[in-house]
């Protein structure tokens, strides 16, 4: 079982990844948690009832360079259930590098449905097996608009550092 | 820009260019003149290339089913089935084009900005609100409403609240823009040169100001030119509305208003 730590501001989430569905995703989240990429990011967009994003911005919402995308393997039959974490990216389906969200709900319409730009839906690779309680305080603060970006937390919620726990 | 950084290119071989019709049900004049220059462009073969605010409002793709949106995307689908292409770039007030207008019409999406080559020249095609840098009110709107993830979410709601809520928002935006300096809604002349440098391209054709123009520059010593296209209005004074077309080498902004 590969499990993952996110020690955060507001507390610790344990993530399980399923390295059969997900398989280049998974090792795509491994690599960066083991080469600190995710270490003093930020939660930077919280919209509640929905997700919590983060991974791609450091503190005073500086953005981290990307790194290479990866395929988009949502057509694995993961569902963005409530507590589950998927890639996010831009319009094109294939272009998620570090950024992730915890879905807070049941968010069937961002599954895949079929393999066009529209419907490819995002890739689910885990869920939260632990802390989501910490998921519940964070979906909840208070946000803002902050210069070009909007839904960002009043107060910065830091994940403070990423570690394997075990694999 | 594709995830891997490279910008879009499109291959155009008769193009006419426009922008900014805005085009809603209670401006027919303004929807017939349209309706007519397809006709017109058609028989000619032009391939028509919309950089954006061919709506002046799209809440979601079931507009293509009633009204104004059944009809322009009826005048559009008469086009491609003739067998000449039409391009769409996503404006701020129609960036909810989908893959439903797309099937609807039969037009192919650009990417906003992407690049062509016109005359043999090499060309930045964008809508324009992107440089619009002065403006961070706007941009951090243009900024949510453009991301996937949220597109999903808003989609998600009934149709007639998400036509009521942008109402709101082009409400909002409209007064907004009594009160702001002139300069602020247009673009900024660094990001302008910022993207034809990063484009590699010394000339570029955009909308969303309205404010047509040909406007020359000089890019790192080298000559540089910035085509404007015009907005439509057709229903009140002053009347208004055009296209560019490229003749040979040359651009030539056409006046569907005299």
């Amino acid at each position: 079982m590969t499990t993952v730590h996110l020690n955060t501001s507001m507390g610790s989430i344990t993530l399980e990844l399923d390295r059969e569905r997900a398989p280049r995703t998974v090792e795509n989240f491994l690599n960066h948690v083991r080469n600190g990429h995710y270490n003093n990011t930020l939660f930077h967009r919280v919209i509640n009832g929905f997700m919590i994003q983060g991974g791609g911005f450091e503190p005073g919402m500086r953005q981290k360079p990307t790194t290479k995308p990866i395929q988009n393997e949502a057509a694995n039959g993961l569902k963005n259930d409530k507590y589950t974490i998927a890639m996010a990216r831009t319009s094109d389906p294939h272009s998620a590098t570090a950024q992730f969200f915890i879905n807070v709900a049941d968010n069937e319409f961002l599954n895949f449905t079929a393999p066009n730009t529209q419907n490819w839906g995002y890739c689910v690779f885990g869920r939260v097996t632990g802390g989501t309680e910490v998921v519940d305080r964070i979906k909840a603060v208070a946000t803002m608009r902050y210069g070009m970006h909007q839904d960002v937390p009043d107060q910065e919620v830091v994940i403070e550092t990423a570690e394997v726990a075990s694999e | 820009m594709n995830a891997t950084g490279e910008l879009a290119t499109v291959t155009l071989r008769d193009p006419v260019f426009i922008s900014d019709l805005h085009l809603t049900g209670n401006q027919p004049r303004t929807v017939r003149r349209f309706v007519r220059l397809v006709e017109e462009l058609g028989s000619q073969g032009h391939e028509l290339v919309i950089l954006g605010d061919l709506f002046e409002y799209w809440a979601g793709d079931e507009e293509a089913a009633e009204g104004i949106g059944a009809v322009v995307t009826g005048t559009l689908r008469s086009f491609t089935q003739a067998g000449t292409p039409v391009y769409v770039m996503h404006g701020n007030r129609d960036m909810l084009l989908g893959d439903g207008f797309a099937q609807a019409t039969g037009a192919v999406f650009l990417a906003d900005p992407c690049r062509t080559e016109l005359g043999g020249v090499a060309t930045l095609l964008a809508h324009g609100d992107a440089y619009c840098t002065l403006d961070t009110l706007y941009q951090a709107f243009r900024r949510r409403a453009r991301d996937p993830l949220w597109q999903r979410l808003f989609l998600r709601s009934p149709l007639a609240l998400r036509r009521a809520l942008m109402g709101q928002v082009r409400r909002r935006s409209e007064a907004g823009k009594k009160r702001m300096a002139a300069q602020i809604m247009d673009v900024t002349p660094e990001a302008i040169e910022q993207a034809l440098r990063s484009a590699g391209v010394h000339r570029m054709i955009h909308g969303h100001t309205h404010r047509p123009d040909r406007h020359r520059l000089d890019l790192d010593g080298q000559d540089a030119e910035r085509w404007v296209l015009p907005d439509w209005e057709f229903d009140a004074e002053p009347r208004r509305g055009g296209y560019l077309r490229v003749t040979g080498r040359e651009l030539a902004m056409v006046d569907l208003a005299v």
